[in-house]
């Protein structure tokens, strides 16, 4: 259990800079997750967290000290790699000794080690196996007992369950969150995937072109996304964003095109200024049909229905824009309807179409 | 089109190079098997059957079992030295380094070299009056006087596997570079995370992806070694006193130059069988390797 600095952390590819300077701190026993596009930067830095890759600029520190030019093997960190990287000649079990065996590491006490992360991870009857009689699932099992036996300071995983199918990948997150609330360890999790970020990470960093956008725990990137690119990133759907204008007297929003027309929040909302061109995000949740005898915020002309079984997404549009509704299967429309829609109780996010960013809150 | 229009067709279609392929490979080869029973001579009058008499002359013969020797040892110690030499060089080739395109491209020379070109190459390397090898080792004081390489029966063999050597074992690094790009890059770094020495990773993670490559380029270089002619011939013509005349040379003089077509079919046809053992040998490792991907 460790801590973990990262330190203003540029990388420069030629003319490429991939990392623009990224700034994390680690409390010990945190799973913090790395989310992002492919080329974002993000297994650019978990590589220069485990040393595989020098920083252009900035350091990595854990538990205080610094990084620098210390070769990975000596960093005390262990990864699991999206392909397995398992060692193809050697049994199971000397593919989790490996590292320890390679440390010289007296073979009772490897044995006593490999045993106990076999049993954790319920591979103890494949000890002798080769890694070419494995399953997919078992050889990720595989690599992270090799990383569970040399009870490292950090762990790092790449992508560790994107070459699982759906029904492994969500077991597999599964394991995996029990096996950190467990261990405690403190772990950095790259991928792109949005729902194990979402279900694994104590804290989420979303990445962009090389830079954190936002980084806070899965509440807190789920609510209150701090830019439309995190908005549309995170949730699945994903977040509407309908553009449209405050009116003249500052009290409504109304939908560039119709179809969504609401009183702005009570509470004073910072940049909402009459006039003023803005996008109102929401989740598909956060919307529901209404009596017409109610008022409504939103009507929309259905174009899809789609059955996902808990619940039923609508997919249509008001005016020109598209957006979705997620609503409880006995309250789904027909295509070619429309519906009245309101808002259950909760945020409507605000952002500026010109930085993309959100406005404040306050 | 029916089925059978097709499969008739496609026979049509490969007539002629069919009928060319026995003209000039199926009736030599049967024509061979017939003359190894027969006293026929190059020139002069038809042979007479002479039973298995070819046979056991040449397997008990001196000649025979001399060249046996020459081709096992050059086989043998040619076939080794461009193994190791080839896979030192692939390790040093998949390497970081400026200039690794270059060099890359600079070590298939030797093995472009038609073998006759390499072969003038190295005898003029090996020349005792005026050749490179002796100014070089005599300038660095290893040899005090100048020394005829290709005319001293000890020497000439091994004159012969460098040369050999020097030619093929590109051919070796290039199967074996291609084996080592395959080596996935997470595995690479698992061992570096792991702390795995060089000889640990190479044995770990490079040897499981060069076995297989490794064992065919072992088996064609072997089954080569053992056919060898043309570099031998140019540079030695079997001499001196033998002591470079492999198998294939020897087939060449009984049936050329001592004009015993009727042996030389014989000695030509246990040289086949030899190579064809190898080559059945190449054959289930390529069963073997194609069936485990």
């Amino acid at each position: 259990m460790s801590t973990l600095e990262i330190d203003a952390v540029t990388k420069r590819f030629g003319a490429l800079e991939t990392l623009k300077g990224v700034d994390i701190t680690l409390e010990s026993g945190e799973f913090l997750v790395l989310l992002g596009p492919s080329g974002c930067g993000k297994s650019t830095l978990l590589n220069i967290i485990a040393g595989l890759l020098e920083p252009s600029g900035g350091d990595i520190r854990i538990d205080g000290r610094s990084m620098r030019k210390v070769h990975p093997k000596n960093r005390d960190i262990a990864m699991v790699f999206q392909s397995y990287a398992l060692y193809p000649n050697l049994s199971v079990a000397r593919n989790i000794g490996f590292g320890l065996e390679m440390r010289k590491v007296p073979k009772a006490e490897r044995e006593v080690a490999i045993r106990k992360a076999a049993e954790i991870l319920q591979i103890e009857p494949l000890l002798e196996r080769k890694p070419a009689e494995l399953s997919g699932g078992q050889r990720q099992r595989v690599a992270i007992g090799r990383a569970l036996v040399r009870d490292p300071k950090v762990f790092l995983f790449d992508e560790p369950l994107s070459n699982l199918d759906a029904k492994l990948r969500t077991e597999m997150r599964t394991e995996l969150k029990r096996l950190h609330q467990k261990l405690k360890a403190t772990i950095v999790y790259v991928t792109h995937d949005q729902v194990e970020a979402m279900t694994l990470a104590t804290r989420i960093a979303v990445m962009r072109e090389g830079q954190v956008e936002q980084i806070g725990t899965p509440r807190e990137i789920y609510d209150n996304p701090a830019s439309i690119y995190v908005a549309g990133f995170m949730g699945s759907p994903p977040m509407n964003l309908v553009e449209g204008r405050i009116s003249d007297d500052g009290t409504r929003f109304q939908a560039e095109g119709g179809g969504c027309d609401f009183p702005t929040p009570a509470n004073a909302i910072g940049g909402l200024t009459p006039g003023r061109t803005v996008i109102a995000g929401f989740r598909p949740e956060q919307l529901f049909p209404t009596p017409p005898a109610e008022a409504k915020a939103v009507t929309m002309e259905v174009e899809v229905v789609e059955a996902t079984g808990a619940e039923t997404l609508v997919i249509g549009h008001i005016g020109e824009q598209t957006i979705i509704a997620s609503v409880k299967p006995d309250q789904a429309p027909e295509p070619g309807e429309t519906v009245r829609l309101n808002f259950a109780p909760g945020n409507i996010r605000w952002f500026d179409p010109e930085s993309g960013r959100a406005l404040p809150n306050e | 089109m029916s089925s059978a229009w097709i499969t008739t067709r496609a026979w049509l279609l490969m007539l002629p190079l069919l009928i060319v392929m026995v003209a000039v490979v199926g009736w030599p080869m049967v024509d061979t098997v017939r003359l190894s029973f027969t006293d026929t001579r190059l020139v002069g009058t038809g042979g007479e059957f002479v039973g298995f008499a070819n046979y056991t002359k040449l397997l008990t013969s001196r000649a025979f079992l001399g060249a046996l020797e020459n081709t096992a040892l050059f086989a043998v110690f040619s076939v080794a030295a461009e193994m190791t030499l080839g896979v030192l060089a692939a390790l040093l080739l998949d390497q970081q380094f400026r200039g690794r395109a270059f060099v890359r491209a600079l070590m298939i020379l030797p093995w472009a070299l038609p073998t006759v070109v390499n072969a003038m190459l190295w005898r003029l390397i090996y020349n005792p009056e005026y050749g490179a090898l002796n100014s070089l080792l005599t300038q660095l004081g290893i040899l005090s006087e100048y020394r005829s390489w290709l005319g001293e029966p000890g020497a000439a063999l091994w004159a012969i596997v460098a040369a050999d050597c020097w030619k093929n074992f590109p051919l070796v690094a290039l199967i074996a570079l291609a084996a080592l790009q395959a080596v996935p890059r997470d595995i690479k770094a698992a061992a570096i995370v792991d702390d795995a020495g060089p000889f640990a990773r190479f044995r770990f993670v490079l040897w499981p992806y060069l076995a297989g490559p490794l064992t065919i380029a072992l088996v064609l270089r072997t089954i080569e070694a053992f056919k060898v002619f043309d570099i031998i011939w140019v540079m030695t013509r079997g001499g001196p006193v033998n002591s470079t005349r492999t198998l294939s040379i020897l087939v060449y003089q009984e049936a050329f130059s001592f004009q015993r077509a009727g042996s030389g079919a014989s000695l030509a046809l246990i040289v086949t069988l030899i190579v064809t053992v190898f080559a059945a040998f190449y054959i289930a490792m390529m069963r073997r390797s194609g069936s485990r991907a």
